[in-house]
C-alpha cells in the first residue's frame, strides 16, 4: 500500500511544481534507483512528466547514492553536499531527476487553503514559517554556544584563525623542504661531477733528469 | 489437425462459445449490484487501486484512452478528468447490461463518454489510435486472452501504454486466509447482498484460474509489447501490469 501512497504524494508535488514536468518528460518510461543506506527506492518517470514509484520488475538505468550524512546535510540546505552524491549509469537521467527532487517545493499553504480557507491557511503558513525560522535561530545559537565553549573553555575544537595560521606554517614548511631538497639535489650533482673530473686533473709525474 | 475448443469457466471446463454466454449471464446478473459488491468485497480498496492505475498511466490532457471491459465506468470517469476537453475516453464492454449501468452513471455525473458494446478480441478501431488502453478486472473473463491482448496492442500508438488491472497471485503466507475469504465469505456475501451466490462463486474461481504476475507479464510481451512492468497491490491480491508499445 506504500507504493500507491508515495506515488500519489510524488504526483501531488509535481502538480504543484509544473516546471518539473517539462524537465522530466524527455525521460518518460525510465527509472532511477535512489540509495540512502539502509533504504533504497526506484522512481520512474511517467509519460506526462509525473513521477511514480517503480514496479517490481523495473530495471533502473541509473543509480544515485546519497550517504546518510549527506542526506542530512541536504535536508539542512547545505548546497555543497550536492557534490557528494554518487551518480552511476545514465548520469544525465539521474542528474535531471535529482535536480527536480532537490528543487521541488511543497506548497503546504495551498493544500491547507482547501481545508480551512485562504486567510486561515496564510495565518497558519506565517506561523509555521516564523516557528521554523525561530527553531533554526535557536539551533544556531545553541551550536554557537557549544562551539565557543569547546574553543575557549575546553579547547576541543581549533579556532579558525589558529587553523589558518597552522596551515600557513605547514605551507611555509613544505616550501622550505622543497627548496632544501632541490639544494641537496644540486649539491649531490655537483659532487658527482667533481668526483668524475678528479682523475683527469691529477698532475703527471715529472721525471727528474 | 485438432483445434482447441474448450476453455475454463471458473473451475469448470466448457466450450469456448459457452464461456462467452455464461460470463454474459454472470454480468447480466450482477450488473445492478456490481458497485455495492465491489465495495464489500474489497473493503473499498478497488477505488484506491483504480486511482493508482490512473496515476501510473501517465495519461495527460489531450490523450485518447480506451477503457476495455469498463463496465461500471469508474475508470472512464477518472480518465475523463485527466484528458480534459481536448482528449477522448471511450468506454467499451461486451456486456450490454454492464455498459448501460456505466454509461448512465457517467451521464448522471456529467461526463459524456462514448459507450461502445464490442468484443475486446475484435476492437473496431484503427491501428495506433490510442495513447492508453486499460482493462480493469476484465481480462480474466475473456475467452482468448492472447487475442485480446494482441488486439489492444494493435490499437495503441507507438509509445502508448497498455494497463491491465486484475486479480493475481497473493503473497503465499496469506494464501490460506485469502482462500477462506474468497470461497466461503464471498459467495455468502453474494447471496446476502446481491441474491446471487453462484455468480460470486464464479468470480472466486475465475480469480484462481487467472495467470499469475509473471505469466501475464510474459503474455503481454508475447502480444508484442516492448517492456512490461508490474505492481503488486495488497500483497498481490491485485496486480497492475503496464506494458509499453515501441
Amino acid at each position: 500500500m506504500l507504493k500507491p501512497l508515495l506515488t500519489r504524494l510524488l504526483n501531488h508535488l509535481i502538480n504543484q511544481n509544473s516546471w518539473a514536468r517539462v524537465q522530466l518528460r524527455p525521460f518518460a518510461g525510465r527509472a532511477v534507483r535512489f540509495v540512502i543506506p539502509p533504504i533504497s527506492a526506484t522512481i520512474t518517470v511517467l509519460e506526462d512528466g509525473g513521477l511514480a514509484m517503480a514496479g517490481e520488475t523495473a530495471a533502473p538505468e541509473a543509480t544515485a547514492t546519497v550517504p546518510f550524512s549527506v542526506a542530512l546535510r541536504l535536508l539542512a540546505g547545505d548546497e555543497a553536499a550536492h557534490t557528494l552524491i554518487t551518480l552511476e549509469g545514465d548520469t544525465e537521467l539521474a542528474a535531471a531527476l535529482a535536480k527536480v527532487l532537490r528543487n521541488i517545493q511543497w506548497e503546504y499553504e495551498e493544500d491547507l487553503s482547501h481545508l480551512i480557507g485562504d486567510a486561515a491557511a496564510h495565518q497558519v503558513g506565517e506561523f509555521g514559517r516564523k516557528a521554523a525560522s525561530e527553531a533554526k535561530h535557536q539551533t544556531l545559537n545553541v551550536a554557537q554556544m557549544f562551539s565557543e565553549y569547546w574553543q575557549e573553555e575546553q579547547p576541543l575544537i581549533a579556532k579558525k584563525r589558529h587553523v589558518e595560521n597552522f596551515l600557513k606554517e605547514i605551507d611555509a614548511l613544505r616550501e622550505d623542504v622543497e627548496r632544501f631538497e632541490k639544494r641537496l639535489e644540486k649539491l649531490s650533482e655537483a659532487s658527482k661531477t667533481s668526483v668524475k673530473k678528479k682523475p683527469r686533473s691529477t698532475p703527471k709525474k715529472k721525471t727528474v733528469s | 489437425m485438432s483445434k482447441k475448443t474448450s476453455t475454463h469457466f471458473g473451475f469448470q471446463t466448457v466450450a469456448e462459445g459457452e464461456k462467452t454466454r455464461k460470463v454474459g449471464e454472470v454480468f447480466h446478473s450482477v450488473a445492478r449490484n456490481y458497485d455495492l459488491m465491489n465495495d464489500l468485497m474489497s473493503a473499498g480498496l478497488h477505488r484506491a487501486w483504480k486511482r493508482f492505475t490512473v496515476e501510473i498511466s501517465g495519461v495527460g490532457a489531450g490523450d485518447r484512452v480506451l477503457d476495455v471491459a469498463g463496465g461500471s465506468g469508474d475508470l472512464s470517469r477518472l480518465f475523463a478528468k485527466k484528458v480534459g476537453g481536448t482528449g477522448k475516453v471511450i468506454l467499451s464492454d461486451i456486456n450490454a447490461s454492464m455498459l448501460a449501468v456505466g454509461r448512465n452513471r457517467l451521464i448522471n455525473d456529467g461526463f459524456f463518454v462514448p459507450a461502445l458494446q464490442c468484443d475486446a478480441e475484435k476492437l473496431p478501431f484503427p491501428d495506433r489510435y490510442f495513447d492508453c488502453v486499460i482493462v480493469a478486472f476484465g481480462l480474466r473473463n475473456m475467452t482468448h486472452k492472447d487475442k485480446a491482448l494482441a488486439e489492444m496492442q494493435r490499437v495503441l500508438k507507438v509509445g502508448g501504454r497498455l494497463l491491465v488491472l486484475e486479480f493475481s497471485r497473493v503473497w503465499k503466507p496469506l494464501a490460506p486466509l485469502y482462500d477462506a475469504y474468497s470461497f466461503k465469505l464471498l459467495p455468502l456475501m453474494g447471496k446476502l447482498f446481491a441474491k446471487d451466490a453462484n455468480s460470486y462463486q464464479y468470480l472466486a474461481e475465475s480469480i484462481r484460474m487467472h495467470p499469475d504476475q509473471e505469466t501475464l507479464r510474459q503474455m503481454m510481451l508475447d502480444a508484442g509489447l516492448h517492456k512490461v512492468d508490474y505492481y503488486n497491490l495488497a500483497a498481490g491480491v491485485v496486480a497492475l501490469h503496464k506494458g509499453w508499445k515501441t
